[in-house]
């Protein structure tokens, strides 16, 4: 990339780290293209929802890909902790800011669905409450991260924060689940019930599925390498300045 | 520099494909007909904000590049 | 194990004698507490809504914003004059060192709840139906609440933003102390049978087992420098 910030990447690899980055990034992003001409010209309506059937391939990809990337910093957030090498907390911070991304797809495109399927933008369903709740857990994720004088207590807070929220998800699911169960039940047609897809739905599902994920893993590559020459040149400063 | 300004241009390609969408979408076609034709909006808007989201998120990531290689430039 | 326990009570002593000695935490807990309970007085018109029916929710709330109040000052006093290195320094292990923490601040906690308890059955005219088992609920609750608000006053207090971040990180994470204690208590309240409860409580119970003991375990995180 450039010769400037090569220079101060210690080591190889970081340069097929990003050449790696933008290759599944274009992938990713061709594959979404075709996904979404698959959507808008090629695949049939689905005969109950109608059009905005069509939401549901966008869904669950974004699904998808906010659970992976939250997964992901609560593992590596784990593993920092444990092994206290610098590149966990890269890749935690970058899978956490896809995550975030993703999670805030999926609000967006829970509630446009919630409002044709539902009636309402919002209804305190349980996998879209969770949602929501998520997202406030990471947001506070990048809060405390940014809200230090020293970095290396900000990563800690940080994956403290992770991993307590990833323990904590299973039993706020729980009670969010059982939460629904004594409030009167809305006309629910669940987003995510099998649908028996033809053979055309299916294609278009799994391509936007693989598309999306591919074009995740080429971004948070891509803010890996950023969070990585961030942390260098901030390193390189403070030798300079010491020295 | 140059790799900003061509990034920027391929990321308005992208985003002015979405109302390309959206005006093959609003004629009265075939597919029109065989829904209920109240969706649509909906449909678009969603659509529309999985690329303003991931494009968001790459734009301020190159952003924070070149940020950083500015800060280089000047030490 | 008994010096294990030693330490940590001698932390939570600690804690409780400069509490005692300068009701700073309790005061101010007790104090909005009170007045908590007389604006929600106001705040409600009792011809419109029953108070028994809404109590449940509103004690809860104002046992979190007054816990919260209490909670974020657990490791100013220390922090101020770096008294905290000193503690740190002391061969007490991490973990005591926490489970002493959250001790004292589960008996200011519970010097608000029964508080509060007082204040509420007073201001509403409630009638706690059976206060034994709604004390044990609250508590219950409380737990939970104080393991997870000290692991996370320790982190608020280590921010430049301090106590503001608090409620931030920690609303998120009480969503199961909230959903089943005031589901627990509205029932209580409204005189229904014990085994209606019982699976909200075990659900509170292991809430405050999973805080307290993934709190111990990664308070050495927290405070490492």
């Amino acid at each position: 990339m450039d010769a400037e910030l090569g220079a101060t990447k210690s080591g190889g690899g970081s340069g097929g780290m990003q050449r790696f980055a933008i290759v599944l990034t274009l992938v990713g992003l061709i594959g979404v293209l075709i996904f979404y001409w698959q959507v808008f010209f090629w695949v049939n309506t689905e005969r109950t929802m109608g059009v905005a059937q069509r939401i549901f391939y966008l869904h669950v990809p974004a699904a998808w890909n906010a659970e992976l990337g939250f997964g992901i910093t609560a593992l590596c957030s784990a593993i920092y902790l444990w092994l206290k090498d610098e590149r966990l907390d890269w890749a935690a911070v970058a899978a956490a800011e896809a995550g975030m991304v993703f999670a805030t797809l999926l609000l967006i495109e829970g509630s446009l669905w919630a409002k044709i399927a539902w009636g309402t933008y919002w209804t305190w369903e349980p996998r879209l409450t969770l949602t929501l709740l998520l997202w406030f857990i990471f947001l506070g994720y990048f809060m405390v991260r940014r809200s230090t004088d020293n970095s290396e207590h900000g990563k800690r807070f940080a994956a403290v924060l992770a991993i307590v929220g990833s323990l904590d998800i299973p039993l706020i699911h729980v009670s969010v689940l059982w939460f629904r169960s004594i409030h009167p039940k809305p006309v629910i047609m669940s987003a995510d019930q099998p649908m028996n897809l033809e053979g055309d739905m299916l294609v278009t599902f799994f391509t936007a599925l693989i598309a999306f994920t591919l074009l995740f893993l080429g971004l948070v590559a891509f803010r890996y390498g950023l969070e990585r020459s961030q942390a260098l040149v901030a390193q390189r400063l403070r030798r300079e300045r010491s020295a | 520099m140059m790799r900003r300004a061509r990034l920027a241009v391929l990321a308005a390609a992208i985003l002015l494909l979405v109302p390309g969408f959206l005006l093959a979408q609003a004629e009265p076609g075939e597919l029109a007909a065989q829904t209920l034709g109240r969706a649509y909006w909906h449909v678009f808007v969603g659509y529309a904000a999985a690329w303003i989201l991931v494009g968001g998120w790459a734009i301020s990531m190159t952003r924070r590049l070149a940020r950083l290689e500015r800060q280089l430039g000047k030490d | 194990m008994s010096l294990y326990l030693t330490q940590l009570w001698a932390v939570a002593w600690k804690d409780l004698v400069v509490e005692f000695r300068s009701r700073e935490r309790v005061g101010a807990m007790a104090a909005f507490t009170a007045l908590v309970g007389i604006l929600f007085n106001f705040a409600i018109d009792p011809t419109v809504v029953r108070p028994e029916q809404i109590a449940s929710g509103l004690i809860w709330l104002t046992l979190i914003f007054a816990g919260m109040l209490g909670l974020g000052r657990t490791f100013e006093i220390e922090a101020q004059d770096g008294a905290l290195q000193g503690v740190l320094m002391t061969p007490i292990p991490r973990d005591a060192l926490f489970l002493g923490k959250v001790l004292s601040n589960y008996l200011i906690m519970m010097a608000v709840v029964l508080l509060a308890m007082g204040v509420f059955g007073v201001l509403f005219a409630l009638d706690w139906g059976n206060p034994a088992v709604v004390l044990a609920t609250l508590s219950l609750g409380a737990l939970g609440f104080t393991a997870v608000g000290t692991l996370f006053s320790a982190v608020s207090s280590g921010t430049a933003m301090g106590g503001t971040l608090l409620p931030i990180l920690l609303f998120p994470l009480l969503v199961p102390v909230v959903i089943y204690g005031t589901s627990a208590t509205n029932r209580l309240l409204a005189d229904r049978p014990l085994s209606e409860v019982d699976g909200q409580l075990r659900m509170l119970g292991a809430f405050a087992l999973v805080s307290l003991f993934v709190g111990a375990g990664l308070f050495r995180y927290v405070v490492e420098e």
